[in-house]
């Protein structure tokens, strides 16, 4: 399958004078798959995200997506922990923000806009409504909706249910794997959950090393992943994982 | 205790007040010439209406205090955002700002009438002064205090360029702070479109100084009555606006 994300030797860190909280990172994303990056707080996960969406420049190393290290902000999508939407916007004005100032039709906006809508379970009259009009898992649907809209091949999350109640979490993550099996999209997701990790991804990334005392981060597995496996597998599965995690970090 | 249940309690307090000011007047411990009655009033508006002056005189101050409004919130509003959202031009007017802030509007009167004469623009210039720096330090604090969270959104979303960013997430974040001000500025023009007229521009500032010299107090108080009650009515108006303009608030 084709890279989309590549990221060599990267070292990330703030300030020029602080030490880096994340170093050595050579990680290649292929089209269509969903890859979790796990790892314990603090550790560098929404950072690597960022350096990825552009947002956060990487101190050393070169990040390319589609071998260009500058790509438009629109080519990933972005969903964050907290959905952030403007306030002052109406639901469907929400999920056109990244569609503004694109060359496309008034009326081709407002299908794409439908459609992310739909895609997400909120069409009918959720667009003309206030956020704050919303549920916690709504807002984060449209977060996703907004995202969508603006097509891009690759949506990165950051523990987009992170903030949610157990029951709402469960519903969106399998809505969450729906809309990946309809679009086909790349998806990095970053979380702390393990279990969520395992139950979403083909993929699971590692990161630790870093911590008290411990230098920067790295990543220390890299491991294959089947969604939907049964539960014994799952819960081998979700143990390995917390084992590294806990032989790579300390506290 | 709820704003509509305060009505009727608000109510029974100016009824309370108008009704000791007129026992007072009535009762002869203060001259009528230095303490005229609340009853006097609608005389004294009756005459001042008959005559035309009161109508000449609310037309032309409202004209000074609208002038002199939309001028300062304007330039209060844009330099506000500039000093917030630049740290260079805001390091460069810093000093500036400071040295100029004190001064309250009254002092630059011997200015207006240099540069302005005894006229309109004179009086539009100092109610503009003291709405600018209202509107100045709101904006800035609201600027200020736009959720940077958001600001990175315009960013990840296509929209990080200064003019997208300003007008798509900045100002609009901004605008209840901004709104404050607005409002703030709007009670403060009132105070000094008197002030500015004292000095002889047509307005009820000056109606006011003729009569004080007249010894015509009732009148005084008929034009005080009159600035009250045409802030109360541009405040009921504005806020009509705000709560339209910030329908998004829960």
């Amino acid at each position: 399958m084709a890279a989309v994300i590549d990221l060599r030797n990267v070292s990330i860190g703030y300030g020029a004078d602080a030490p880096p909280v994340l170093v050595g990172v050579d990680l290649t994303i292929e089209r269509g798959s969903f890859v979790a990056i796990v790892g314990p707080s603090g550790v560098g996960k929404s950072t690597l995200l960022r350096v990825v969406s552009g947002l956060h420049e990487a101190r050393t190393g070169d990040v390319t997506i589609h071998r260009d290290p500058r790509p438009d902000s629109r080519a990933v999508g972005l969903v964050f922990q907290d959905p952030r939407l403007l306030p002052w916007r109406r639901v469907a004005r929400n999920v056109r923000l990244g569609l503004e100032g694109l060359a496309i039709a008034a009326a081709d906006r407002d299908r794409r806009v439908e459609q992310a809508l739909k895609l997400v379970r909120l069409d009918g009259d959720y667009g003309r409504r206030w956020p704050y009009e919303l549920s916690g898992g709504q807002r984060q649907r449209v977060g996703i909706a907004r995202a969508l809209a603006v097509d891009p091949e690759i949506l990165l999350m950051d523990e987009p249910f992170g903030a949610l109640d157990a029951i709402t979490r469960h519903g969106l993550q399998d809505e969450l794997l729906r809309i990946h099996r309809e679009t086909g999209k790349t998806v990095l997701f970053v979380t702390h959950d393990l279990e969520e990790a395992v139950h979403l991804a083909d993929r699971i990334i590692v990161l630790g090393g870093g911590g008290a005392g411990a230098g920067p981060a790295r990543i220390v597995r890299d491991v294959a992943n089947q969604p939907g496996r049964d539960a014994i597998a799952f819960r081998d599965q979700v143990e390995q994982l917390r084992s590294g995690i806990a032989d790579n970090y300390s506290i | 205790m709820r704003a509509r249940s305060a009505i009727p309690l608000s109510a029974l307090g100016v009824v309370v007040f108008l009704l000791m000011w007129e026992m007072l007047a009535q009762s002869g411990i203060v001259p009528a010439r230095l303490l005229p009655s609340p009853s006097a009033v609608p005389g004294a508006f009756l005459s001042e209406f008959r005559s035309g002056t009161w109508q000449t005189m609310v037309m032309a101050s409202l004209s000074h205090y609208l002038m002199g409004l939309a001028l300062g919130s304007f330039l209060g509003i844009a330099f506000g955002t500039a000093a917030a959202l630049s740290p260079w031009w805001n390091a460069f007017q810093a000093w500036v700002v400071r040295m100029l802030r004190p001064i309250p509007a009254i002092a630059w009167i011997p200015f207006a009438i240099i540069w302005f004469g005894v006229s309109e623009s004179a009086a539009s210039f100092l109610i503009s002064l003291t709405v600018f720096w209202i509107n100045y330090y709101a904006t800035f604090s609201a600027v200020r205090g736009v959720d940077k969270d958001l600001i990175e959104l315009a960013h990840a979303f296509g929209q990080g360029g200064l003019v997208p960013r300003l007008f798509k997430v900045i100002l609009p974040g901004a605008l209840p702070g901004i709104m404050s001000g607005l409002r703030a500025g709007l009670g403060q023009g009132w105070m000094t479109v008197v002030a500015a007229e004292l000095f002889g521009i047509p307005g009820v500032g000056m109606r006011m100084m003729e009569a004080s010299g007249l010894l015509a107090t009732h009148i005084v108080v008929l034009y005080m009555v009159t600035i009250a009650l045409l802030y109360g009515v541009s405040d009921f108006l504005f806020m009509q606006v705000q709560n339209r303009v910030l329908s998004w608030q829960r």
